[in-house]
């Protein structure tokens, strides 16, 4: 494997390793576990660049492809979707967006664009296998067709399950049956077999994970809420990333629960003064984490209690056969996944989600940021509105890029909210 | 560029193309005839037909603005959905008596959430269409066209029978090989045809019921088949992409002096270049193999590409194509990679390829001819 192909994602773990360094210092518990994730992702990127260089099977893929699976195979995994994500840290990710501009033009999602742009400049691993992902965005299913296509992965074997409308029982028992193609598909061209004991054990031990989850986000419930911005995208990552089915993210869980516990028992929040409890719906991006959100909490006292990431229905899977675990995971791949169980069907999934979150979490305002990406959701700003009006609490619309700070500047957006706080005597 | 060739077909077809409710839509309302609209081209129109019921392409024919539409959209979402979701919304669309999504892209299947709240069409409905195009995929668009077909029935009370379908099957197919010999004639070296004037009539063909334009497209055939066109154009062109419904677009382009000979648009050889097997056992399932796997595909099915760019070769070779010219709405993900692959794809064998972004209302028509100039420069004979 070329040095090229490994750059970036050594560029990664050196980030990640200087994040660990970061909240390794820092006196607060919450960055204490964020430092614990931060470590077991350099581990896991080394893994991968081990296996790059060894010629060792690893696999290419999306978030939110049942990685249960690839637990219970012990197949290791990688996705480049986080490069352009932690690539905030770094000084040559404007120019990777200035670069994929130049391929792809300006309007398609920018993490999905830049992603492209790294797999046409041959600068990330190419793995044995890939499962592709067809959801929940058209971007996503063409950014694949174009991995697939390219001249350095045309011979990498793809498999990608097709996303059903629905939830209903045909949608789960279809859908089911894609991932039993996508066991046969990674079987045939990993050398790697299920075993149905270690698939259990897999899915039980992310059961625990999926109930702590529950557990912390009802905490989260609390008034002052507990922790701030970064954990709910955290507390997915752990349960439907890396940390799948591993009892070092169970253990991760814990922590996090009896941190956010002991806060509420002594009433302390994130913020000291917390004024404004906020729904921010969408992804939590680290670039936004270093200016936006800490300066909502200090400026105006504006928590966000839920974001898209953080919140789940959490759906237990039934072990008891090996069909009710397929069954159990195709809803949970389709209907628990965050921004997939929105964004994937109609737009009732949106606004069900603002009516609970607004309801159980005491929220104050509900912020649909607008991502360029997020075109699907961006169509559904008027029935958002509406939902919001009914549930009595405002709506911002901001209209911005998660990724790319030059889409709307940060003061714009910060502007944006002053504006509407005020309007809304929020604050 | 103009032809000789006036003929009142012609006429009858450009008007359909230029306005949303046309005489042939009128005279079917007069007559008690019911009309459902459709959104894209994967919406199995025969469906619709085996019901007794007129299929409608959806369009934003004659759209203005989007004032109403922007209330409820986005400024990242295409001009095709806010101006025809604005239609909608004023309520242009009051002729259509159901209308009908497939889950298609982004946008479109948006309009559908918006529309069944806001517009006062009494069936909506929509299907989940598959992003690939196996065995399986087919399997489950079978049973998304069973829930349509009993979703229309119980909705007007009408039987759609297999009889029916097959019959609807027949016609749609007859009009798609008058469509194809339409096309063989543009291979010709002096076309009968202009590009503007085959995609009118290929637009009005979303638009009319089928034997009335089935009998109209026959005698243009006549008309024109022994004719000889236009010889003195720069280039020969294939235009290539997502929703085109606008003739006057393609007029920009043969003012240049390009002749536009062929296509890969969801209004053009995509919807015609295959037939549904009127020998298979069972009429859904042969409409089922036809929408999702058999007829020329868009980005929107993954898995297909090596397929489409074989479409797009033999286009080039069999239309004698010079250059290509791709053309995507502002803001659809879609072919803003697929143009990307396929001009790439296509370098090394020395196609040239000319990437046009543009708003679903013809408009920056100066830009335009001037970077049409540029690539006809570039490729002329």
């Amino acid at each position: 494997m070329s040095e090229r192909r490994l750059q970036k994602l050594i560029g990664e773990r050196d980030v990640l390793d200087v994040m660990v360094k970061a909240f390794t210092q820092s006196p607060t518990a919450d960055d204490k576990l964020s430092a614990g994730l931060a470590e077991v992702e350099i581990e896991h990127h080394n893994e991968i660049i081990r296996c790059a260089e060894e010629g060792k099977p690893f696999i290419f893929s999306y978030f939110a492809c049942a990685p249960e699976i690839y637990a219970a195979m012990d197949l290791p995994w990688y996705s480049f979707l986080s490069l352009p994500f932690t690539g905030a840290l770094l000084p040559t990710l404007k120019d990777d967006i200035d670069a994929s501009k130049r391929l792809f033009g300006n309007d398609l999602c920018t993490i999905l664009r830049v992603s492209g742009y790294y797999i046409e400049e041959d600068l990330v691993p190419v793995p044995t296998a890939m499962i592709g992902l067809l959801h929940p965005c058209d971007g996503t299913t063409v950014l694949h067709q174009l991995i697939a296509s390219n001249e350095n992965w045309c011979n990498v074997p793809i498999f990608a399950c097709d996303p059903p409308y629905w939830e209903d029982e045909r949608s789960m028992n279809y859908y089911a049956g894609e991932l039993k193609r996508m066991v046969s598909f990674l079987e045939e061209h990993t050398g790697r077999k299920l075993d149905m004991g270690r698939f259990r054990e897999v899915i039980e031990e992310s059961n625990k994970q999926y109930e702590l989850w529950i557990e912390y986000n009802d905490l989260r419930r609390a008034v002052p809420c507990p922790h701030g911005y970064g954990l709910g995208l955290q507390a997915s990552g752990v349960a439907q990333s890396n940390l799948v089915g591993d009892p070092r993210g169970t253990a991760w869980f814990r922590d996090l629960v009896a941190d956010a516990e002991k806060l509420v028992r002594e009433k302390r929040g994130k913020v000291p003064n917390e004024r404004i409890r906020l729904f921010w719906f969408d992804v939590v991006s680290l670039d936004l984490s270093f200016d936006l959100f800490p300066w909502l909490e200090e400026e105006w006292g504006a928590v966000v209690v839920m974001d898209m990431f953080g919140y789940a229905p959490y759906t237990m899977i039934d072990t008891s056969s090996e069909e009710s675990m397929f069954q159990g995971l195709a809803k949970r791949a389709l209907c628990d996944m965050p921004m997939i169980r929105q964004a994937r069907g109609v737009a009732d999934n949106f606004l069900s989600d603002i009516v609970r979150v607004v309801k159980d979490y005491k929220i104050d305002c509900v912020v649909w940021p607008g991502h360029m990406g997020h075109k699907d959701g961006s169509a559904n700003i008027g029935m958002m509105r509406e939902t919001c009006r009914e549930l009595g609490v405002p709506f911002l619309h901001i209209g911005m890029d998660l990724f790319d700070k030059s889409y709307t500047t940060i003061d714009e957006i910060k502007d944006k909210f002053s504006q509407f706080f005020t309007a809304m005597g929020l604050g | 560029m103009e032809t000789a060739i006036k003929s009142k077909a012609l006429q009858e077809f450009a008007e359909a193309a230029e306005t949303l409710v046309n005489p042939a839509v009128r005279s079917w309302r007069e007559q008690g005839g019911k009309v459902v609209g459709y959104f894209c081209s994967y919406m199995p129109e025969e469906v619709i037909t085996a019901a007794g019921f007129l299929p409608f392409r959806m369009r934003a024919t004659g759209s203005t603005g989007t004032e109403l539409a922007d209330a409820y959209l986005s400024s990242i979402n295409c001009s095709f959905t806010r101006h025809c979701f604005n239609m909608g919304l004023r309520g242009e669309y009051d002729f259509i008596d159901g209308a009908v999504w497939p889950s298609t892209c982004d946008h479109v299947r948006r309009i559908y959430d918006n529309w069944k709240r806001k517009v006062n069409t009494p069936f909506v409905h929509i299907m989940s269409l598959p992003k690939k195009t196996d065995e399986p995929q087919v399997e489950w668009y079978r049973d998304e066209m069973v829930n349509l077909k009993e979703a229309l029935e119980k909705h007007f009370g009408v039987e759609i029978t297999d009889e029916r379908l097959w019959e609807a099957i027949r016609l749609h197919n007859e009009t798609r090989r008058l469509q194809r010999q339409l096309y063989e004639l543009r291979k010709r070296g002096s076309p009968p045809i202009s590009g503007a004037e085959a995609l009118a009539v290929m637009v009005a063909g979303t638009a009319m019921p089928k034997e009335r334009y089935n009998q109209l497209l026959r005698g243009l055939l006549d008309e024109i088949s022994p004719s000889e066109g236009n010889a003195d154009y720069r280039a020969r062109l294939m235009i290539m992409g997502g929703i085109l419904d606008d003739p006057a677009f393609i007029e920009v382009i043969e003012e240049q002096g390009g002749l536009v000979v062929t296509d890969s648009l969801c209004f053009g050889t995509r919807i015609m270049w295959k037939d549904v097997d009127e020998g298979a056992s069972d009429p859904l399932t042969a409409l089922a193999q036809y929408y999702v796997a058999d007829r020329p595909s868009c980005p929107r099915m993954f898995g297909d590409y090596a397929r489409r760019a074989d479409f797009v070769r033999d286009m080039i070779r069999d239309f004698k194509v010079d250059g290509i010219i791709g053309e995507r709405l502002i803001f659809c993900d879609q072919w803003a990679v697929e143009h990307y692959m396929l001009a790439k794809e296509f370098k090394p064998e020395g196609i040239p390829y000319l990437e046009l972004d543009r708003e679903y209302l013809l408009g920056g028509i100066g830009q335009m001819r001037t970077r049409i100039q540029a690539f006809l420069e570039t490729i002329e004979r």
